[in-house]
């Protein structure tokens, strides 16, 4: 069975290598020279300024032939489960069906359930197996970049919790492509046609990675919940609202600083614990008074700061239950399809 | 012939109507929230200084479901055109030939050259209409974005519609590559002539053409202008001093210039030669000053905001021709084939 899966994988095997093939050139002649230039900056021996440097490191790199290949690689690691999923999964059993080979196949000596079995296992090694080598390399590579953007940042998008190089990085990878795959067998052996297969898969599964990092993972494990006193000189952002219709509102949102960490929510909320939305007194919306007076008043109501947020430490910890989920619901899809295949009439 | 084309394209039209639906409700339900946003901003009656309002409005999208809706319609125009080649034009003939129907299909009273100048000119057709509704849907969606950018003057507020990472999702260039993607499709499958390979090189090629146009073609289109700068009107997203006294500047907007697409931009001396060292000034602190009272310039080139429009026709014509190159390399294919 191992033998006839490879046989009928061999193409796609052969793609996938030549591909990987190809990404371990690119990275592997570049690699080299961002840790050097991590090494020469002084990144790694660093006792003070290190947030400086570290910001000195990311400026350099961002708009030139490096900050280019870091956000490929991030494109390449979200791409790669999905079209694992696509090109790999969705035709695995569902050409058999269009073909009417699925009759010579399970004809043989061979049970149905261990020909499942044994195409779905192969296969689904492999994908796993590519996805894990893929994020190995790009992990490597952009090793001195992740170091220096976990460094405290002005305006942080891509420390590691942050859900655009969250799922980019670690195991999450190895989970997504496991689910990708066993999903798009599925959708072949219940939709029986190749292209449709495809295109449901990759529906669904784009549909599912965007769902994950905006309502679930945040979730995965109970966030810690912070108090601060507002500070109105030092907010993150003090916008007055002016429509025209009915009174004006305030949007404060206060300055909260967690190197790493990954704020769900940040409410400015008054002493009897409702969120404050104005009205702004009159020295804030009048031009004549100085600027401070704003600020003075806003600090006079005593507001606190509500935040909701994932510290930095709990990356591993989120990976392995994100990891977790994704692996259970390949398990289970395999299962639905190894069922599936024994119960049809043919 | 047009009904066989249809009858054989059903599912596919159903399954795209259904999106476009789907995508034109999620735009309809969140629009007029931004279109709130940007009336109490006051941007709407503002003439002119208009660029602290304009910041205020992109500060409370930044961050915001908001924002992730324009980046996922950025995102969903740029995909439908490789999805178009890839889920209709690479099965449309690689299809019939490896499930034999065009023994059948070739052997009727319609001649070869009707039967693929049909299939690929109606389908061709629904995926331009395809993806010309979807621009048109997202830059409905966002308009209060980029009139946001426009009022900003200064700085257009990092939303650049001339600029590579917006420019193929706005205007009528999704439309000239959905016509080039599908037909590539269609050409790689008559090539092929099996349908998951077909798909795969489509996939690679297009994506390919789509990373190096913008960055390697377009900007030589129409020739770029060139001109010299005081460093005072420069806003830089990256100052740069290495060992050695080098010096790094990377330019993302020159107030004076708004909504302009800097392609390079080398610092010159008064005499006119470019530097990139300048030991005395490295070690200060106000670093851009300092090269200004050494006579440093900024050379750039760029294309100003004012030429959207060419850019936008020149590649959906280029696009639009290259795919009429492929369906007539197609045409001759399918005839000779036996």
């Amino acid at each position: 069975m191992i033998w006839l899966t490879w046989r009928q994988f061999r193409w796609q095997a052969i793609s996938g290598a030549a591909i990987l093939a190809v990404l371990a050139i690119v990275l592997g002649a570049t690699g080299p020279g961002l840790a050097t230039r991590y090494d020469q900056i002084g990144l790694p021996s660093c006792h003070a300024m290190c947030a400086a440097l570290a910001q000195q490191f990311i400026n350099e790199l961002e708009f030139g032939t490096y900050g280019k290949l870091f956000y490929a690689g991030l494109v390449v690691m979200y791409l790669a489960p999905g079209l694992i999923g696509i090109f790999w999964g969705a035709p695995l059993i569902s050409r058999e069906f269009e073909h009417g080979t699925h009759r010579l196949a399970w004809s043989q000596s061979v049970t149905r359930t261990r020909w499942a079995l044994g195409k779905l296992g192969f296969t689904w090694l492999v994908s796993v197996a590519t996805v894990g080598l893929l994020a190995l390399a790009i992990t490597w590579w952009a090793s001195p970049i992740d170091h220096a953007l976990n460094y405290p940042q002005p305006s942080p998008r891509f420390d590691r919790l942050a859900p655009l190089v969250f799922g980019a990085r670690g195991v999450a990878p190895l989970g997504y492509a496991a689910f990708a795959f066993a999903l798009g067998v599925t959708a072949g052996v219940l939709i029986r046609r190749t292209v449709p297969a495809m295109a449901v898969t990759l529906v669904i599964f784009a549909g599912v990675q965007v769902v994950m990092p905006q309502l679930v993972r945040p979730h995965l494990i109970p966030p810690v919940q912070a108090t601060a006193p507002f500070n109105a000189n030092a907010a993150d952002e003090l916008a007055i609202n002016t429509s025209g219709k009915g009174p004006a509102t305030m949007t404060l949102v206060g300055n909260f600083s967690k190197p790493g960490a990954l704020i769900l929510s940040n409410q400015t909320i008054t002493p009897s614990g409702r969120v404050f939305d104005g009205p702004p007194a009159r020295v804030c919306l009048s031009n004549s008074a100085p600027p401070e007076a704003c600020s003075n008043w806003l600090n006079s109501l005593h507001l606190r700061q509500l935040i909701s947020y994932q510290p930095a430490s709990r990356f591993w910890p989120l990976q392995g239950a994100e990891t977790g989920i994704y692996l259970v619901l390949a398990a289970g899809l395999g299962g639905l399809c190894t069922w599936q295949i024994r119960r049809r009439r043919a | 012939m047009i009904w066989l084309a249809w009858r054989q394209f059903r599912a596919q039209a159903i399954v795209a109507s259904a999106a476009l639906v789907a995508v034109a409700m999620a735009l309809l339900g969140t629009g007029p929230h931004l279109v709130s946003l940007f009336d109490s901003s006051g941007l709407a009656t503002c003439q002119s200084g208009c660029g602290t309002d304009a910041g205020n409005f992109i500060n409370q999208v930044k961050g915001s479901t908001t924002e992730l809706i324009f980046y996922g319609g950025v995102f969903l125009v740029y995909a439908v055109p490789a999805l178009i080649g890839l889920f209709w034009g690479a099965p449309l003939v690689a299809r019939e030939f490896e499930a034999g129907t065009f023994r059948l299909a070739w052997s009727q009273s319609v001649t070869r050259a009707r039967w693929i100048a049909v299939k690929l000119g109606l389908i061709c057709l629904a995926g331009m209409a395809t993806a010309g509704l979807l621009s048109l849907m997202t830059a409905w969606w966002a308009s209060p974005l980029y009139q946001a950018a426009q009022k900003a003057g200064q700085n257009s507020l990092s939303i650049n519609r001339l600029a590579p990472p917006l420019f193929g999702a706005t205007g009528v260039a999704p439309i000239g590559y959905a016509a080039f993607g599908f037909v590539l499709g269609v050409t790689i499958g008559v090539l092929i002539r099996r349908t998951l390979p077909a798909m795969a090189v489509t996939l690679a090629i297009f994506a390919v053409i789509q990373i190096f146009w913008p960055t390697v073609v377009r900007p030589h289109l129409i020739p770029p202008v060139r001109s010299v700068q005081a460093l005072s009107t420069a806003n830089f997203d990256g100052i740069t001093t290495l060992s050695g006294g080098q010096f790094v500047l990377s330019v993302t907007s020159v107030s004076g210039l708004p909504g302009g697409w800097f392609i390079s931009s080398q610092p010159i001396t008064a005499a006119g030669h470019a530097i990139t060292t300048s030991p005395a000034c490295v070690s200060k602190n106000n670093f851009i000053a300092c090269l200004a009272d050494h006579g440093v310039k900024l050379a750039v080139r760029y294309q100003p905001a004012s030429r959207y429009w060419a850019f936008q026709w020149l590649d959906t014509g280029i696009f639009l021709v290259l795919g009429a190159g492929l369906g007539a390399l197609c045409y001759w294919r399918v005839r000779r084939l036996s």
